[in-house]
């Protein structure tokens, strides 16, 4: 583990004594970028510095608190006392309805720290997204593909520290890696259009073993584009991984089973059947690895493990120290500030936001279905998932949709043939009984891999509605 | 001293002469922002300023590629090891060779200068105006939750290179918007309207007591409508959402750095006819009040109107110095930094169609079946497959030349050049919307755009969302 400075301590100290409960969220952080174009270096980055602290101080107003915050990157003692003192000004228009919330103590430590630090990448940034970047490209050279079109990987290494008026004083360092890659399939005889695979991964470390694999799979994807025909409209059993789960139960989950929404009255209420009496989902801030994990949360309050629906019904609420004080729940370390839709800033920069409550990493509990093949074999006729290009959730609403980028017909339990356009969509999560992806899942698979902020194992879900170029009923043949 | 970035100048100049000892090319960018967001709900009210977030990002030449760092703050030590930093990446020798394209030598100064700018508000005036606003929400049937939110920045950006350029411009951006979400019987839907310019407090009066009964009303009929028809069909985008369109599947593909990379569609069709010859596509950076526009690009070179599609004819598409030097056209002012901390692409900054002459009511009649999409909510691009995703949040349907039923939530997916082909109308200039959108290129670097678009008639597949 390597200790990161408590910068947040030395912001306290230039704001000198404050007469309210205060807290100050502080990142010292470096960004390394590598970008190719082919076997090309187009652009190195880096280090991109930055340091920068938020301060928010609670007052009591009218039985209620008024949050006052501030952010800032001028680290002057002139700017940090301007920033507490903006910090203070603005708490006493603004009204939360929590009656003197507490901080989280300085002396509750985690009881475990996972693994989110890549020690090789902290010490040789530069260096290590080179290696990595060279991995690539022989990986494509050694299975006589071309490089990838594009393609960019980015090294974000962080110091996050937390003090606060309660004599919280801690930290913690965390490395993120993100990449984007696109791979291109064209010529040959067929005279189609080139296709195209693009690849959107994060992870927490630099990448040198298992390559050969994936890019095998991105360029076997990116010919199947070229290939695949709209499907014919209707309802079909899809099969759904969890690289394009990721992108839809995340948002929803978190939205649905937050404090923010509990509060104003748009959340899930405990014990509401929303799924399968199989189905168990928590939210998990200790895993090794997930980019969600982090020894406490984003205000202090050690990680740990919520149960958000089991056997089918749903459980905890996920909360803040604000939203736990509104809603006399417990804390449940869920505190976050992240922006919601992770959009390239959630590594960085978090010191900007204020917290609030959100998911750390969505666990979706495996079922006894076996690995992908076995899962599928369990399916007559329906439609495999493999990327949307955007499942848009909708998180009030508690639904999704979007174009099918690739995919690909199943036919008596065997892939057949490629599926490109159309759409897939459909409800997520029901409260009233109707038909969703969460009571509709027909199968789980054994195998849960990561994708994102999601841990979980592919699920057949029936009746999704499919919508295609051509008329019919979902997957089956016109 | 001016009481802006441009007070530091002659730290900047110090550090782009010493790293233009070993290369011949230096540009620095310098960003500072301010400003203030406030909201009010159901259960809360919040004014909290943005971020003060101010820093230098030095990008260089290094003889076969771009290299770049980057730092909090405008002073040293900060500035001093950035400069160092960048040294190193350099290397001893330093590189050889001019970058591609021509470099900026301009001397630029833009300023947005509101008539009646957001901070005169204050924290009191700005969260006065969103309690009125929520009130008007709250004061709905069944609209279990509403928010008024007004947000506004002040940003000052000051470009220097080692070949003179010398451009200053602070642009005042100001973002109003209304959500009510209506809960019944276990079921919630949301519905909003925005407003987003290059300007002050006129976005203020954007949102009125109609607009914000209009909105509760569409979240409430949104629990009772019923899904779209599937399949591909005619269809008549809304202004806003042909906006969308022009940009997220237009657009994209014609920046040209896709181009360099093989993975526009576009590419081989420069100078072919894509659409119908009432159909001319823009991008136009300088449209004075446009939430996309500026005075200049982070390369130094004045923002400008572009035509990418000129009566039907694909003719142009926008260009960095890079991309200009390799295909041979000259740089169109498009190359934007998200901060100070992203890189610089060649991105659009407010993309739209040209109106022509037809009526909301004639597009409808023309259409005869399909559905009206309103409300964008989302797109996504797809620069080498040349595909499309549209996402809105409601529409109607189209029954024998008349609008009927209210539709939930819809996604629009196909080819866009068979969209494009199959366009038989594009509406009027007084139904010209200019929207307030975010742009991320790849996973991220969100920087703000102007989305432009008339009422339009064409086919696509629609399904459910």
């Amino acid at each position: 583990m390597i200790h990161a400075p408590l910068f947040a301590s030395a912001v306290a100290e230039k704001v000198g004594p404050l007469d309210v409960p205060w807290e100050v969220y502080a990142e010292r952080a470096r960004r390394f970028e590598i970008q190719l174009s082919g076997s090309r270096v187009e652009m190195t980055r880096g280090p991109l510095r930055l340091e920068g602290y938020g301060i928010r101080v609670l007052t009591e107003v009218d039985d209620q608190t008024g949050v006052g915050f501030q952010a800032s990157t001028d680290v002057s003692e002139r700017g940090i006392r301007a920033a507490a003192e903006d910090a203070r000004s603005v708490a006493k228009f603004n009204r939360f309805p929590a009656h003197r919330p507490e901080l989280p103590p300085g002396n509750g430590g985690p009881e475990h720290s996972p693994r989110i630090v890549d020690s090789a990448l902290w010490s040789h940034p530069a260096e290590s997204l080179a290696q990595e970047a060279d991995a690539l490209l022989g990986a494509c050279d050694a299975l006589r593909h071309p490089a990838p079109t594009f393609a960019t990987i980015k090294a974000t290494l962080v110091e996050t520290s937390i003090a606060n008026s309660r004599g919280l004083a801690a930290s913690y360092a965390h490395t993120a890696v993100e990449r984007e890659i696109a791979v291109k399939a064209d010529g040959g005889p067929e005279g189609r259009p080139a296709g195209e695979f693009w690849v959107e991964e994060t992870g927490r470390r630099i990448r040198l073993e298992g390559l050969t694999e994936k890019v095998a799979s991105w360029y076997r994807f990116a010919e199947d584009a070229r290939r695949g025909s709209s499907p014919s409209a209707g309802e079909s059993t899809v099969v759904l991984p969890p690289e394009v789960l990721s992108g839809i139960l995340p948002y929803v989950l978190s939205f649905q089973f937050g404090g923010s929404a509990q509060l104003r009255g748009m959340g899930v209420a405990r014990d509401t059947v929303v799924g399968t009496p199989q189905l168990e989902i928590t939210d998990n801030g200790l895993l090794d690895w997930a980019v969600g994990s982090s020894p406490f949360d984003d205000e202090g309050t050690p990680q740990r493990v919520r149960r958000l629906i089991s056997e089918g019904k749903a459980g905890e609420t996920l909360t803040d120290v604000l939203h736990a004080n509104a809603l006399k729940n417990p804390v449940t370390g869920n505190a976050s500030r992240t922006t919601g839709f992770s959009l390239g800033g959630d590594y960085w920069r978090k010191f900007v936001r204020r917290p609030a409550p959100d998911a750390s990493t969505i666990v979706v509990a495996s079922g006894s279905g076996g690995n992908d093949a076995e899962v599928i074999e369990q399916v007559d006729d329906g439609l495999w998932v493999q990327q949307l290009g955007w499942a848009n959730p909708d998180m009030v609403a508690g639904t999704f949709g979007g174009e099918i980028r690739i995919g690909y017909r199943i036919r008596r339990g065997k892939i057949a043939e490629p599926v490109r356009g159309g759409t897939v969509g459909g409800a997520v999560l029901t409260r009233d009984g109707r038909p969703s992806m969460l009571n509709g899942i027909q199968a789980m698979g054994s195998v849960a891999r990561y994708a994102g902020d999601l841990l979980s194992p592919t699920l057949v879900v029936r009746n999704l509605v499919i919508s295609g170029e051509r008329s019919g009923t979902g997957a089956s043949p016109t | 001293m001016n009481g802006d970035l441009r007070d530091h100048e002659a730290g900047i100049q110090r550090e782009l002469k010493r790293i233009g000892t070993r290369t011949s090319f230096v540009e620095a960018l310098a960003q500072r922002t301010r400003g203030s967001t406030v909201a009010v709900d159901s259960k809360s009210r919040n004014a909290v300023g943005a971020p003060r977030m101010e820093g230098v990002a030095f990008r260089a030449w290094a003889g076969t590629h771009w290299v770049e760092s980057a730092t909090v703050g405008i002073r040293d030590p900060g500035l001093e090891i950035a400069a160092e930093e960048l040294l190193d990446r350099l290397g001893k020798t330093g590189s050889a060779g001019d970058p591609p394209g021509a470099s900026a030598s301009s001397t630029i100064t833009f300023d947005s200068a509101p008539a009646r700018p957001m901070r005169d508000l204050g924290n009191e005036g700005a969260l006065a105006w969103a309690q009125e606003v929520y009130g008007w929400l709250a004061s709905e049937p069944s609209i279990k939750f509403g928010i008024a939110n007004l947000q506004w920045t002040e940003e000052e950006r000051y470009y220097l290179n080692s070949a003179g350029a010398n451009c200053f411009e602070r642009l005042n951006r100001a973002f109003s918007a209304i959500v009510a979400v209506a809960v019944e019987n276990g079921r919630s839907e949301s519905y909003a309207e925005s407003e987003g310019r290059l300007g002050g407090q006129e976005v203020l009066g954007a949102i009125t007591q109609e607009k914000a009964r209009t909105v509760c009303s569409i979240a409430r009929s949104l629990l009772r409508t019923k899904a779209p028809p599937v399949g591909r069909m005619n269809v008549v985008l809304d202004p806003g959402t042909t906006g969308t369109f022009v940009h997220e599947s237009f657009g994209h593909g014609t920046e040209a750095d896709q181009f360099l990379r093989n993975r526009s569609y576009l590419q081989p069709l420069l100078g072919t006819v894509v659409g119908p010859e009432s159909l001319t596509l823009v991008d136009d950076g300088s449209i004075p009040g446009g939430w996309g526009s500026l005075g200049f690009d982070d390369e130094g070179n004045p923002t400008r109107r572009t035509p990418l599609v000129k009566d039907g004819r694909f003719v142009g598409a926008l260009h960095d110095r890079t991309t200009a030097a390799a295909l041979g056209a000259t740089a169109t002012g498009n190359t934007r930094r998200s901060d100070f901390l992203s890189q610089a692409y060649v991105r659009m900054t407010n993309t739209l169609i040209e109106p022509r002459d037809w009526t909301f009511e004639e597009l409808v009649e023309e259409a005869r079946d399909g559905v009206v999409l309103e409300r964008w909510l989302s797109g996504m691009e797809d620069p080498l497959g040349g595909r499309m995703q549209l996402k809105v949040r409601t529409g109607h349907l189209i029954e024998n030349g008349k609008v009927t039923e209210r539709l939930s939530s819809m996604v629009l997916s196909g080819s866009v050049l068979e969209f494009l082909r199959d366009i038989r109308g594009i509406g009027l200039e007084k139904d010209m919307q200019l929207s307030a959108g975010s742009c991320g290129k790849g996973h991220g670097d969100l920087l703000p755009v102007g989305d432009g678009g008339t009422y339009l008639l064409s086919r696509a597949v629609v399904g459910p969302s």
